[in-house]
């Protein structure tokens, strides 16, 4: 694992690392961008886990998984891309959905949907790569 | 994520988490709240306060611990919520489904 603060980067080898080095490195990048708002930070902490929780679930194939997690904090909007080296993702993630009220599993894409203002999946050159983008909430 | 359980009644347990309900402890909390329903306390309060984080993997946990519990007779409530928490119970509509409570004693005191 290495992480960047400053470039707001994070590289996960997973096993042995997990989601909880992105919740770590998101408390440092939160350090460092002291103006975006506890509200914005949450939503970003909820899509960026729960889409670190579905490469590592569905992508690692048995030598596990590789991943980058690039953050871009602008005036008004944060976007991250997460890339990883896993199979490729048969899903649309605009046709995500959340299942019925006792599953007990399928709410991680609709509720990333619901947290940021953009998302998109594509397979770029061997590697599966996941956009967000989300309006800053201004106070 | 650190559990702390408390045998609030003969058939109530209160269980006190903090941390993070995710996908790394979700297990663990599944099989915590196993062990209690199994033990004879099938009415279950996670007290949620100091939980600084839930994702959907802690909601799975959470509805399938629900029914563990009402298999034995008993039920899950909520006790707590912390904002964020909060936050997916809305966004999911499982506030709709798991009862929410303000705090432990509430939640224990509704069932008599």
């Amino acid at each position: 694992m290495s992480a960047t603060v400053g470039g707001h980067s994070l590289d996960l080898a997973c096993p042995p690392d997990d989601v909880t080095a992105v919740h770590t490195f998101l408390a440092s990048v939160w350090d460092a961008e002291p103006t975006v708002a506890s509200e914005d930070r949450m939503a970003l902490e909820l899509a960026l886990v729960e889409l670190t929780s579905n490469v590592i679930e569905h992508g690692a194939g048995g030598n596990g998984v590789s991943c980058s997690l690039r953050l871009d904090v602008g005036a008004d909007a944060v976007e991250a891309d997460l890339t990883d080296d896993g199979v490729p993702v048969p899903i649309d993630p605009s046709d995500a959905r959340l299942p019925d009220a006792l599953a007990e599993s399928g709410r991680g894409l609709a509720l990333v949907q619901m947290v940021v203002d953009d998302l998109r999946y594509e397979r770029v050159a061997d590697r599966n790569r996941w956009t967000v983008r989300r309006s800053l909430t201004r106070g | 994520m650190d559990i702390v359980v408390h045998e609030a009644d003969t058939d109530v347990a209160v269980l006190e988490c903090s941390g993070r309900l995710n996908i790394v402890s979700a297990p663990t909390f599944r099989e915590t709240v196993a062990q209690v329903v199994t033990g004879g306390r099938p009415k279950v309060v996670v007290e949620l306060s100091t939980v600084e984080f839930m994702d959907s993997s802690g909601l799975g946990a959470l509805v399938g611990c629900l029914k563990t519990a009402r298999q034995a007779g008993g039920d899950l409530r909520i006790a707590a919520p912390s904002d964020q928490v909060e936050m997916v119970l809305k966004l999911s509509n499982m506030d709709k489904i798991l009862r929410t409570y303000p705090d432990g004693d509430a939640a224990v005191s509704d069932w008599g």
